[in-house]
Protein backbone atom coordinates (compact mmCIF):
# COMPACT_ATOMS: atom_id res chain seq x y z
CA UNK A 1 0.00 0.00 0.00
CA UNK A 2 2.70 2.05 0.86
CA UNK A 3 6.28 1.83 -0.31
CA UNK A 4 9.26 4.15 0.48
CA UNK A 5 12.37 2.68 -1.18
CA UNK A 6 15.83 4.56 0.41
CA UNK A 7 14.09 7.95 0.19
CA UNK A 8 16.07 10.44 1.26
CA UNK A 9 14.65 14.42 1.67
CA UNK A 10 17.05 17.62 1.88
CA UNK A 11 15.48 20.90 2.21
CA UNK A 12 17.12 23.95 0.15
CA UNK A 13 18.55 25.21 3.50
CA UNK A 14 20.97 21.97 3.82
CA UNK A 15 19.07 20.33 6.43
CA UNK A 16 18.46 16.87 6.14
CA UNK A 17 14.63 15.48 6.89
CA UNK A 18 14.96 12.10 5.80
CA UNK A 19 17.98 9.77 5.30
CA UNK A 20 17.91 6.69 3.09
CA UNK A 21 14.29 5.87 4.74
CA UNK A 22 13.06 2.21 3.90
CA UNK A 23 9.11 2.01 4.89
CA UNK A 24 6.50 -1.18 4.23
CA UNK A 25 3.01 -0.87 5.06
CA UNK A 26 0.68 -3.36 4.14
CA UNK A 27 -3.10 -2.53 2.81
CA UNK A 28 -5.68 -2.19 6.32
CA UNK A 29 -2.86 -1.84 8.56
CA UNK A 30 -3.00 1.00 11.60
CA UNK A 31 0.60 1.65 11.89
CA UNK A 32 1.55 4.25 14.24
CA UNK A 33 4.69 6.36 13.53
CA UNK A 34 6.46 8.40 16.60
CA UNK A 35 9.51 10.27 17.02
CA UNK A 36 10.96 13.67 18.64
CA UNK A 37 9.95 16.96 17.10
CA UNK A 38 12.17 17.03 13.77
CA UNK A 39 12.81 13.76 13.35
CA UNK A 40 11.24 13.23 10.21
CA UNK A 41 7.48 12.31 10.75
CA UNK A 42 5.93 15.66 9.24
CA UNK A 43 8.36 15.22 6.36
CA UNK A 44 7.18 11.88 5.78
CA UNK A 45 3.73 12.95 5.66
CA UNK A 46 4.18 15.76 3.20
CA UNK A 47 5.80 13.24 0.91
CA UNK A 48 2.91 10.74 1.04
CA UNK A 49 0.68 14.37 0.28
CA UNK A 50 3.31 15.26 -2.43
CA UNK A 51 3.31 18.44 -0.77
CA UNK A 52 6.88 17.73 -0.45
CA UNK A 53 9.14 15.54 -3.70
CA UNK A 54 11.95 13.66 -2.36
CA UNK A 55 15.56 14.46 -3.34
CA UNK A 56 16.38 10.46 -3.92
CA UNK A 57 14.48 7.37 -3.74
CA UNK A 58 11.27 5.87 -4.86
CA UNK A 59 7.72 6.37 -3.02
CA UNK A 60 4.70 4.39 -4.22
CA UNK A 61 1.48 4.96 -2.68
CA UNK A 62 -1.64 3.10 -3.76
CA UNK A 63 0.11 1.59 -6.53
CA UNK A 64 1.33 4.85 -8.08
CA UNK A 65 4.96 5.43 -8.38
CA UNK A 66 4.79 9.15 -7.16
CA UNK A 67 8.24 9.50 -10.13
CA UNK A 68 5.59 9.20 -12.97
CA UNK A 69 3.03 11.10 -12.06
CA UNK A 70 2.74 14.62 -13.80
CA UNK A 71 2.10 18.12 -11.63
CA UNK A 72 -1.55 18.48 -12.94
CA UNK A 73 -2.24 14.83 -11.06
CA UNK A 74 -1.14 15.63 -7.55
CA UNK A 75 -4.70 17.10 -6.82
CA UNK A 76 -6.37 13.90 -8.07
CA UNK A 77 -3.79 12.13 -5.68
CA UNK A 78 -4.75 13.93 -2.84
CA UNK A 79 -8.40 13.35 -3.06
CA UNK A 80 -7.10 9.39 -2.94
CA UNK A 81 -5.65 10.15 0.52
CA UNK A 82 -7.19 11.10 3.74
CA UNK A 83 -5.22 13.34 5.68
CA UNK A 84 -6.33 15.16 9.32
CA UNK A 85 -4.33 17.16 10.78
CA UNK A 86 -3.70 18.66 14.90
CA UNK A 87 -5.57 21.96 14.42
CA UNK A 88 -8.16 20.80 12.13
CA UNK A 89 -7.95 22.39 9.43
CA UNK A 90 -11.93 23.60 8.96
CA UNK A 91 -13.41 25.99 7.10
CA UNK A 92 -14.72 29.01 9.78
CA UNK A 93 -17.62 29.77 8.06
CA UNK A 94 -19.14 26.86 6.44
CA UNK A 95 -20.94 24.68 8.92
CA UNK A 96 -20.38 20.43 9.29
CA UNK A 97 -22.50 19.79 6.14
CA UNK A 98 -20.76 22.24 4.56
CA UNK A 99 -17.30 21.43 5.56
CA UNK A 100 -17.51 17.44 4.87
CA UNK A 101 -19.39 18.64 1.31
CA UNK A 102 -16.73 20.73 0.36
CA UNK A 103 -14.36 17.70 0.27
CA UNK A 104 -16.83 16.42 -2.59
CA UNK A 105 -17.20 19.50 -4.17
CA UNK A 106 -13.27 20.78 -5.37
CA UNK A 107 -13.47 17.09 -6.87
CA UNK A 108 -16.85 17.91 -9.42
CA UNK A 109 -18.84 15.46 -7.31
CA UNK A 110 -22.71 15.87 -8.06
CA UNK A 111 -25.00 17.66 -6.11
CA UNK A 112 -27.08 14.60 -5.29
CA UNK A 113 -24.45 11.99 -4.51
CA UNK A 114 -22.94 14.63 -2.02
CA UNK A 115 -26.22 14.94 -0.27
CA UNK A 116 -26.35 10.86 -0.37
CA UNK A 117 -22.69 10.41 1.07
CA UNK A 118 -22.46 13.18 3.52
CA UNK A 119 -24.74 12.38 6.04
CA UNK A 120 -24.05 8.86 6.26
CA UNK A 121 -20.42 9.56 7.38
CA UNK A 122 -21.73 12.01 9.78
CA UNK A 123 -23.34 8.83 11.11
CA UNK A 124 -20.40 7.50 10.98
CA UNK A 125 -18.00 9.80 13.31
CA UNK A 126 -21.34 10.40 15.61
CA UNK A 127 -21.81 14.22 14.14
CA UNK A 128 -25.53 13.96 12.94
CA UNK A 129 -27.13 16.39 15.17
CA UNK A 130 -24.70 18.53 15.09
CA UNK A 131 -24.54 18.59 11.16
CA UNK A 132 -25.67 22.33 10.78
CA UNK A 133 -23.36 23.81 13.45
CA UNK A 134 -19.90 26.29 12.80
CA UNK A 135 -17.13 24.86 13.67
CA UNK A 136 -16.83 27.43 16.51
CA UNK A 137 -19.75 26.01 18.01
CA UNK A 138 -18.03 22.74 18.47
CA UNK A 139 -15.63 21.28 21.19
CA UNK A 140 -11.93 19.83 20.01
CA UNK A 141 -12.89 16.53 19.84
CA UNK A 142 -15.89 17.51 17.80
CA UNK A 143 -13.78 19.32 15.43
CA UNK A 144 -11.40 16.32 14.90
CA UNK A 145 -14.50 14.44 14.16
CA UNK A 146 -15.41 16.82 11.34
CA UNK A 147 -12.03 16.64 9.69
CA UNK A 148 -12.23 12.74 9.95
CA UNK A 149 -15.58 12.97 8.25
CA UNK A 150 -14.53 15.15 5.47
CA UNK A 151 -10.88 12.77 4.99
CA UNK A 152 -13.44 9.74 4.80
CA UNK A 153 -16.11 10.72 2.57
CA UNK A 154 -14.23 10.37 -0.12
CA UNK A 155 -13.73 7.28 0.59
CA UNK A 156 -9.80 6.93 0.72
CA UNK A 157 -7.70 3.58 0.72
CA UNK A 158 -4.94 5.43 3.47
CA UNK A 159 -6.07 7.88 6.03
CA UNK A 160 -3.17 10.00 7.44
CA UNK A 161 -3.93 11.46 11.11
CA UNK A 162 -0.87 13.43 12.01
CA UNK A 163 -1.25 14.57 15.81
CA UNK A 164 -4.87 14.10 15.73
CA UNK A 165 -4.98 14.30 19.48
CA UNK A 166 -2.44 16.92 20.14
CA UNK A 167 -4.89 19.51 21.16
CA UNK A 168 -7.25 17.25 23.00
CA UNK A 169 -7.67 16.16 26.70
CA UNK A 170 -7.52 12.23 27.01
CA UNK A 171 -11.19 11.51 26.95
CA UNK A 172 -11.87 13.27 23.24
CA UNK A 173 -8.12 11.83 22.63
CA UNK A 174 -9.34 8.36 23.40
CA UNK A 175 -12.92 9.08 21.30
CA UNK A 176 -10.50 10.36 18.15
CA UNK A 177 -8.31 6.76 18.50
CA UNK A 178 -11.57 4.70 18.87
CA UNK A 179 -13.32 6.26 15.54
CA UNK A 180 -9.52 5.97 13.85
CA UNK A 181 -9.57 2.13 14.94
CA UNK A 182 -13.17 1.79 13.70
CA UNK A 183 -12.32 3.56 10.55
CA UNK A 184 -9.32 0.85 10.28
CA UNK A 185 -11.55 -2.16 10.57
CA UNK A 186 -13.81 -0.97 7.80
CA UNK A 187 -10.58 -1.80 5.65
CA UNK A 188 -8.97 1.79 5.49
CA UNK A 189 -4.89 1.57 6.13
CA UNK A 190 -4.59 4.08 9.00
CA UNK A 191 -1.12 6.35 9.26
CA UNK A 192 -1.39 7.75 12.67
CA UNK A 193 1.69 9.96 13.74
CA UNK A 194 1.72 10.76 18.10
CA UNK A 195 3.70 12.12 20.35
CA UNK A 196 0.94 10.52 23.01
CA UNK A 197 2.90 7.53 25.47
CA UNK A 198 -0.06 5.95 27.05
CA UNK A 199 -2.42 5.48 23.51
CA UNK A 200 0.96 4.03 21.49
CA UNK A 201 1.09 1.81 24.34
CA UNK A 202 -2.25 0.46 24.94
CA UNK A 203 -2.95 0.38 21.18
CA UNK A 204 -0.71 -3.07 20.44
CA UNK A 205 -0.44 -1.91 16.73
CA UNK A 206 3.18 -1.63 14.94
CA UNK A 207 5.22 1.19 15.99
CA UNK A 208 7.63 3.06 13.64
CA UNK A 209 9.90 5.08 15.61
CA UNK A 210 11.86 7.47 13.71
CA UNK A 211 15.10 9.62 14.59
CA UNK A 212 17.23 11.95 12.44
CA UNK A 213 15.24 10.88 9.35
CA UNK A 214 15.88 7.10 9.79
CA UNK A 215 13.82 4.37 10.96
CA UNK A 216 15.18 2.99 14.30
CA UNK A 217 12.38 0.62 15.20
CA UNK A 218 9.72 -1.47 13.95
CA UNK A 219 7.75 -3.30 15.56
CA UNK A 220 4.49 -5.48 15.19
CA UNK A 221 3.24 -4.78 18.30
CA UNK A 222 4.95 -1.98 19.93
CA UNK A 223 5.58 0.59 22.89
CA UNK A 224 6.68 4.10 22.53
CA UNK A 225 10.13 4.71 22.77
CA UNK A 226 11.39 8.00 22.13
CA UNK B 1 -17.37 20.37 -16.59
CA UNK B 2 -20.32 22.60 -15.48
CA UNK B 3 -20.57 21.70 -11.94
CA UNK B 4 -16.98 22.46 -11.23
CA UNK B 5 -17.50 25.60 -13.42
CA UNK B 6 -20.52 26.79 -11.26
CA UNK B 7 -18.90 25.89 -7.97
CA UNK B 8 -16.05 28.07 -8.79
CA UNK B 9 -18.63 31.36 -10.07
CA UNK B 10 -20.27 30.56 -6.51
CA UNK B 11 -17.32 30.60 -4.49
CA UNK B 12 -15.88 33.92 -6.84
CA UNK B 13 -19.79 35.40 -6.07
CA UNK B 14 -19.50 34.30 -2.24
CA UNK B 15 -15.94 35.89 -2.11
CA UNK B 16 -16.84 39.35 -3.65
CA UNK B 17 -19.94 39.96 -1.06
CA UNK B 18 -17.71 38.86 1.85
CA UNK B 19 -15.33 41.43 0.97
CA UNK B 20 -18.02 44.15 0.36
CA UNK B 21 -15.79 47.26 1.25
CA UNK B 22 -12.98 46.23 -0.58
CA UNK B 23 -15.02 44.51 -3.81
CA UNK B 24 -16.93 48.01 -4.01
CA UNK B 25 -13.67 49.97 -3.67
CA UNK B 26 -12.36 48.15 -6.33
CA UNK B 27 -15.39 48.31 -8.62
CA UNK B 28 -15.53 52.25 -7.77
CA UNK B 29 -11.72 52.99 -9.40
CA UNK B 30 -12.90 50.58 -12.78
CA UNK B 31 -15.88 52.49 -13.40
CA UNK B 32 -14.16 55.72 -13.08
CA UNK B 33 -11.79 54.04 -15.64
CA UNK B 34 -14.45 52.94 -17.78
CA UNK B 35 -16.28 55.98 -17.77
CA UNK B 36 -12.94 58.29 -19.17
CA UNK B 37 -11.86 55.00 -21.65
CA UNK B 38 -15.99 55.39 -22.84
CA UNK B 39 -16.01 59.37 -22.67
CA UNK B 40 -12.25 58.90 -24.84
CA UNK B 41 -14.19 56.79 -27.37
CA UNK B 42 -16.96 59.39 -27.60
CA UNK B 43 -15.15 62.40 -27.64
CA UNK B 44 -13.05 60.87 -30.54
CA UNK B 45 -15.72 60.11 -32.41
CA UNK B 46 -17.80 62.91 -31.94
CA UNK B 47 -14.37 65.54 -32.61
CA UNK B 48 -13.52 63.59 -35.85
CA UNK B 49 -17.32 63.21 -37.18
CA UNK B 50 -17.39 67.17 -36.62
CA UNK B 51 -15.08 68.17 -38.22
CA UNK B 52 -15.61 66.23 -41.35
CA UNK B 53 -19.21 67.66 -41.15
CA UNK B 54 -17.21 71.43 -40.85
CA UNK B 55 -14.44 70.67 -43.50
CA UNK B 56 -17.72 69.36 -46.13
CA UNK B 57 -18.67 72.70 -45.86
CA UNK B 58 -15.17 74.12 -47.12
CA UNK B 59 -14.96 74.64 -51.02
CA UNK B 60 -12.79 77.22 -52.62
CA UNK B 61 -15.19 79.55 -55.21
CA UNK B 62 -13.50 81.19 -58.35
CA UNK B 63 -15.69 83.79 -59.66
CA UNK B 64 -15.86 84.03 -63.82
CA UNK B 65 -15.82 87.04 -65.65
CA UNK B 66 -19.28 87.51 -67.63
CA UNK B 67 -17.55 87.40 -70.96
CA UNK B 68 -16.09 83.40 -69.89
CA UNK B 69 -17.78 81.49 -72.57
CA UNK B 70 -19.62 77.80 -71.47
CA UNK B 71 -16.27 76.14 -73.44
CA UNK B 72 -13.68 78.18 -71.28
CA UNK B 73 -15.44 77.60 -68.39
CA UNK B 74 -15.34 73.92 -69.01
CA UNK B 75 -11.96 73.41 -69.74
CA UNK B 76 -11.02 75.32 -66.87
CA UNK B 77 -12.80 72.81 -65.01
CA UNK B 78 -11.54 70.01 -66.38
CA UNK B 79 -8.01 71.58 -65.80
CA UNK B 80 -9.28 71.54 -61.94
CA UNK B 81 -10.57 68.47 -62.04
CA UNK B 82 -6.64 66.94 -63.19
CA UNK B 83 -5.60 68.50 -60.06
CA UNK B 84 -4.72 66.58 -57.27
CA UNK B 85 -6.57 67.07 -53.77
CA UNK B 86 -10.17 67.81 -55.76
CA UNK B 87 -12.98 65.91 -54.95
CA UNK B 88 -15.31 67.48 -56.63
CA UNK B 89 -15.94 70.88 -59.42
CA UNK B 90 -19.19 72.26 -60.40
CA UNK B 91 -19.69 74.95 -62.33
CA UNK B 92 -22.67 77.71 -60.87
CA UNK B 93 -23.79 80.10 -63.99
CA UNK B 94 -25.03 83.61 -63.19
CA UNK B 95 -28.78 82.28 -63.38
CA UNK B 96 -28.10 79.47 -60.86
CA UNK B 97 -26.11 81.91 -59.03
CA UNK B 98 -29.22 85.01 -58.64
CA UNK B 99 -31.34 81.67 -57.47
CA UNK B 100 -29.38 80.35 -55.00
CA UNK B 101 -28.35 83.41 -53.67
CA UNK B 102 -32.16 83.73 -53.02
CA UNK B 103 -33.61 80.84 -51.75
CA UNK B 104 -30.55 80.77 -49.31
CA UNK B 105 -32.27 84.64 -48.02
CA UNK B 106 -35.41 84.39 -48.51
CA UNK B 107 -36.31 85.13 -45.09
CA UNK B 108 -33.72 87.75 -45.12
CA UNK B 109 -35.67 90.85 -47.32
CA UNK B 110 -32.36 93.72 -46.91
CA UNK B 111 -29.93 91.24 -48.54
CA UNK B 112 -32.90 90.01 -51.24
CA UNK B 113 -33.23 94.33 -52.13
CA UNK B 114 -29.44 94.75 -51.78
CA UNK B 115 -28.96 92.24 -54.68
CA UNK B 116 -31.71 94.09 -56.69
CA UNK B 117 -29.62 97.87 -55.88
CA UNK B 118 -27.15 95.94 -57.36
CA UNK B 119 -28.27 95.30 -60.70
CA UNK B 120 -29.71 91.65 -59.20
CA UNK B 121 -26.71 89.77 -61.07
CA UNK B 122 -24.48 87.44 -59.28
CA UNK B 123 -21.40 86.20 -61.30
CA UNK B 124 -20.89 82.66 -62.95
CA UNK B 125 -18.34 80.52 -60.61
CA UNK B 126 -16.61 77.24 -60.50
CA UNK B 127 -17.16 75.55 -56.85
CA UNK B 128 -14.42 73.32 -55.84
CA UNK B 129 -14.44 70.98 -53.08
CA UNK B 130 -11.02 69.23 -51.71
CA UNK B 131 -10.65 66.37 -50.37
CA UNK B 132 -8.58 67.40 -47.84
CA UNK B 133 -9.67 70.75 -47.22
CA UNK B 134 -6.40 71.74 -44.91
CA UNK B 135 -3.89 71.54 -48.02
CA UNK B 136 -5.69 73.88 -50.73
CA UNK B 137 -2.06 74.89 -52.13
CA UNK B 138 -1.79 72.83 -55.19
CA UNK B 139 -5.93 74.43 -56.17
CA UNK B 140 -4.95 77.53 -55.47
CA UNK B 141 -1.62 77.06 -57.75
CA UNK B 142 -3.83 76.24 -60.70
CA UNK B 143 -6.16 79.08 -60.14
CA UNK B 144 -3.40 81.14 -60.03
CA UNK B 145 -2.13 79.89 -63.15
CA UNK B 146 -2.08 82.69 -66.04
CA UNK B 147 -4.38 80.75 -68.41
CA UNK B 148 -7.00 80.40 -65.91
CA UNK B 149 -6.40 83.86 -64.49
CA UNK B 150 -7.65 85.62 -67.33
CA UNK B 151 -11.28 84.01 -67.26
CA UNK B 152 -11.56 85.37 -63.61
CA UNK B 153 -13.22 88.37 -62.54
CA UNK B 154 -10.44 90.77 -60.99
CA UNK B 155 -13.09 92.70 -58.64
CA UNK B 156 -14.12 89.20 -56.75
CA UNK B 157 -11.22 87.55 -56.03
CA UNK B 158 -11.54 83.32 -55.54
CA UNK B 159 -13.15 82.74 -51.80
CA UNK B 160 -11.20 79.70 -50.14
CA UNK B 161 -14.13 79.61 -48.17
CA UNK B 162 -14.63 82.31 -46.65
CA UNK B 163 -11.24 82.41 -45.06
CA UNK B 164 -12.56 79.57 -42.58
CA UNK B 165 -9.42 77.80 -42.47
CA UNK B 166 -7.32 78.99 -39.50
CA UNK B 167 -10.23 78.50 -37.77
CA UNK B 168 -10.49 74.35 -38.98
CA UNK B 169 -6.88 74.32 -38.62
CA UNK B 170 -7.26 75.22 -35.12
CA UNK B 171 -10.30 72.91 -34.50
CA UNK B 172 -8.50 70.31 -35.87
CA UNK B 173 -4.87 71.30 -34.22
CA UNK B 174 -6.96 71.10 -30.54
CA UNK B 175 -8.81 68.06 -31.36
CA UNK B 176 -6.16 65.94 -32.40
CA UNK B 177 -4.52 67.53 -29.05
CA UNK B 178 -7.73 66.74 -26.90
CA UNK B 179 -7.50 63.13 -28.65
CA UNK B 180 -3.89 62.83 -27.39
CA UNK B 181 -4.97 63.67 -23.58
CA UNK B 182 -8.03 61.61 -23.28
CA UNK B 183 -5.46 58.59 -24.18
CA UNK B 184 -2.86 59.21 -22.26
CA UNK B 185 -5.73 59.34 -19.23
CA UNK B 186 -7.63 56.49 -20.17
CA UNK B 187 -3.98 54.69 -19.73
CA UNK B 188 -3.03 56.19 -16.58
CA UNK B 189 -6.19 55.32 -14.89
CA UNK B 190 -6.72 51.66 -16.38
CA UNK B 191 -3.13 51.11 -14.94
CA UNK B 192 -4.23 52.68 -11.89
CA UNK B 193 -7.28 50.28 -11.56
CA UNK B 194 -5.20 47.31 -12.41
CA UNK B 195 -2.84 47.90 -9.60
CA UNK B 196 -5.76 48.84 -7.23
CA UNK B 197 -7.35 45.35 -8.24
CA UNK B 198 -3.95 43.90 -8.18
CA UNK B 199 -3.79 44.85 -4.43
CA UNK B 200 -7.17 43.82 -3.63
CA UNK B 201 -6.72 40.20 -5.11
CA UNK B 202 -3.25 40.06 -3.04
CA UNK B 203 -5.00 40.61 0.44
CA UNK B 204 -7.37 38.32 -0.92
CA UNK B 205 -5.12 35.28 -0.68
CA UNK B 206 -3.54 36.91 2.04
CA UNK B 207 -6.85 36.71 4.39
CA UNK B 208 -8.15 33.16 2.69
CA UNK B 209 -4.95 31.51 3.14
CA UNK B 210 -5.95 29.06 5.36
CA UNK B 211 -8.89 28.30 3.41
CA UNK B 212 -6.61 27.67 0.22
CA UNK B 213 -4.59 25.52 2.02
CA UNK B 214 -7.56 23.67 3.08
CA UNK B 215 -8.41 23.23 -0.65
CA UNK B 216 -5.19 22.04 -1.50
CA UNK B 217 -5.52 19.59 1.29
CA UNK B 218 -8.77 18.30 -0.26
CA UNK B 219 -7.07 17.64 -3.64
CA UNK B 220 -8.77 20.83 -5.32
CA UNK B 221 -7.41 21.71 -8.82
CA UNK B 222 -5.03 24.99 -8.97
CA UNK B 223 -7.51 26.50 -11.27
CA UNK B 224 -10.14 25.34 -8.57
CA UNK B 225 -7.95 27.67 -6.05
CA UNK B 226 -7.46 30.24 -8.63
CA UNK B 227 -11.08 30.22 -10.79
CA UNK B 228 -12.93 32.12 -7.70
CA UNK B 229 -10.32 35.05 -7.55
CA UNK B 230 -11.06 35.76 -11.45
CA UNK B 231 -14.86 35.81 -10.79
CA UNK B 232 -14.36 38.14 -8.37
CA UNK B 233 -12.16 40.76 -10.43
CA UNK B 234 -14.47 39.61 -13.32
CA UNK B 235 -17.41 40.87 -11.27
CA UNK B 236 -15.99 43.88 -11.00
CA UNK B 237 -15.92 44.82 -14.16
CA UNK B 238 -18.80 43.61 -14.98
CA UNK B 239 -20.41 46.01 -12.47
CA UNK B 240 -18.59 48.61 -13.32
CA UNK B 241 -19.55 48.24 -16.80
CA UNK B 242 -22.63 48.15 -16.30
CA UNK B 243 -23.24 51.46 -13.92
CA UNK B 244 -20.12 53.74 -16.74
CA UNK B 245 -22.46 53.06 -18.96
CA UNK B 246 -25.27 54.11 -16.95
CA UNK B 247 -23.80 56.92 -16.05
CA UNK B 248 -22.60 57.98 -19.62
CA UNK B 249 -25.44 57.27 -21.03
CA UNK B 250 -27.23 59.36 -19.03
CA UNK B 251 -24.82 62.30 -19.19
CA UNK B 252 -24.77 61.99 -23.21
CA UNK B 253 -28.94 61.74 -23.16
CA UNK B 254 -28.89 65.15 -21.13
CA UNK B 255 -26.59 66.60 -22.07
CA UNK B 256 -27.19 66.17 -26.50
CA UNK B 257 -29.72 69.03 -26.90
CA UNK B 258 -26.79 71.83 -25.52
CA UNK B 259 -23.79 70.10 -26.79
CA UNK B 260 -25.11 69.58 -30.13
CA UNK B 261 -24.66 73.48 -30.80
CA UNK B 262 -20.72 72.67 -30.81
CA UNK B 263 -20.01 69.10 -31.61
CA UNK B 264 -21.78 66.55 -33.20
CA UNK B 265 -22.72 64.07 -31.18
CA UNK B 266 -25.25 62.88 -33.42
CA UNK B 267 -23.18 59.07 -34.70
CA UNK B 268 -22.29 58.57 -30.74
CA UNK B 269 -26.05 59.12 -29.47
CA UNK B 270 -27.23 56.65 -32.80
CA UNK B 271 -24.80 54.24 -31.75
CA UNK B 272 -26.01 54.37 -28.11
CA UNK B 273 -29.77 53.66 -29.31
CA UNK B 274 -29.28 51.08 -32.17
CA UNK B 275 -26.71 49.44 -30.92
CA UNK B 276 -27.56 48.93 -27.26
CA UNK B 277 -26.09 45.36 -27.20
CA UNK B 278 -23.11 45.65 -28.61
CA UNK B 279 -22.19 49.25 -26.73
CA UNK B 280 -22.53 46.69 -23.47
CA UNK B 281 -20.54 43.98 -24.77
CA UNK B 282 -17.88 45.93 -25.59
CA UNK B 283 -17.74 47.64 -21.91
CA UNK B 284 -18.52 44.62 -20.25
CA UNK B 285 -15.66 42.48 -21.73
CA UNK B 286 -13.33 45.66 -21.18
CA UNK B 287 -14.13 45.41 -17.87
CA UNK B 288 -13.90 41.83 -17.29
CA UNK B 289 -10.58 42.17 -19.45
CA UNK B 290 -9.12 44.83 -16.81
CA UNK B 291 -10.23 43.09 -13.76
CA UNK B 292 -9.42 39.51 -15.00
CA UNK B 293 -6.03 40.66 -15.89
CA UNK B 294 -4.51 42.22 -12.54
CA UNK B 295 -6.15 39.10 -10.94
CA UNK B 296 -4.22 36.72 -13.17
CA UNK B 297 -1.18 39.29 -12.53
CA UNK B 298 -1.72 38.64 -8.35
CA UNK B 299 -2.01 35.14 -8.50
CA UNK B 300 0.89 34.50 -10.81
CA UNK B 301 3.11 36.31 -8.22
CA UNK B 302 1.65 35.80 -4.93
CA UNK B 303 -0.33 32.55 -5.15
CA UNK B 304 2.23 29.75 -5.13
CA UNK B 305 0.24 26.46 -5.31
Amino acid sequence: MILFDRVTKIYPNKSVALSGLNLHIQPKEFVTIVGSSGAGKSTLIKLMTREEVQTSGKIVVGGVDYDTIPLRNVPHLRRRIGVVFQDFKLLPNRNVTENVAFALEVGGVRSREIKRAVPKVLQLVGLTAKRNNFPAELSGGERQRVAIARALVRQPKILIADEPTGNLDPKNAWEIIDLLLKINRYGTTVLLTTHNKEIVNALKRRVITINRGRIVKDEQEGRYAV
Amino acid sequence: MIITFWRIFQAGLRNFLRNAWLSAAATAVMMVTLILMTFSFISNQALTHTIKSVTDKIDVSVYLLPTVTPDQANSFEQRLEATPNVASVSYVSQAQAVANYKSENANNPQLLQALDIAGGALPASIQIKAKDPTKLDAIAGVVNQPINKTLQDPSAPPSYSGNRKTTIDRIVHFSSFFKKISLVASIIFVVISILIIFNTIRMAIYTRREEIEIMKLVGATNWFIRGPFLIEAGLYGVIAAVLALLFCYGLLLSGASKLGNYIDISSTVTLFRHYPVVVVLCEVIAGIAIGVTSSLLALLRYLKL
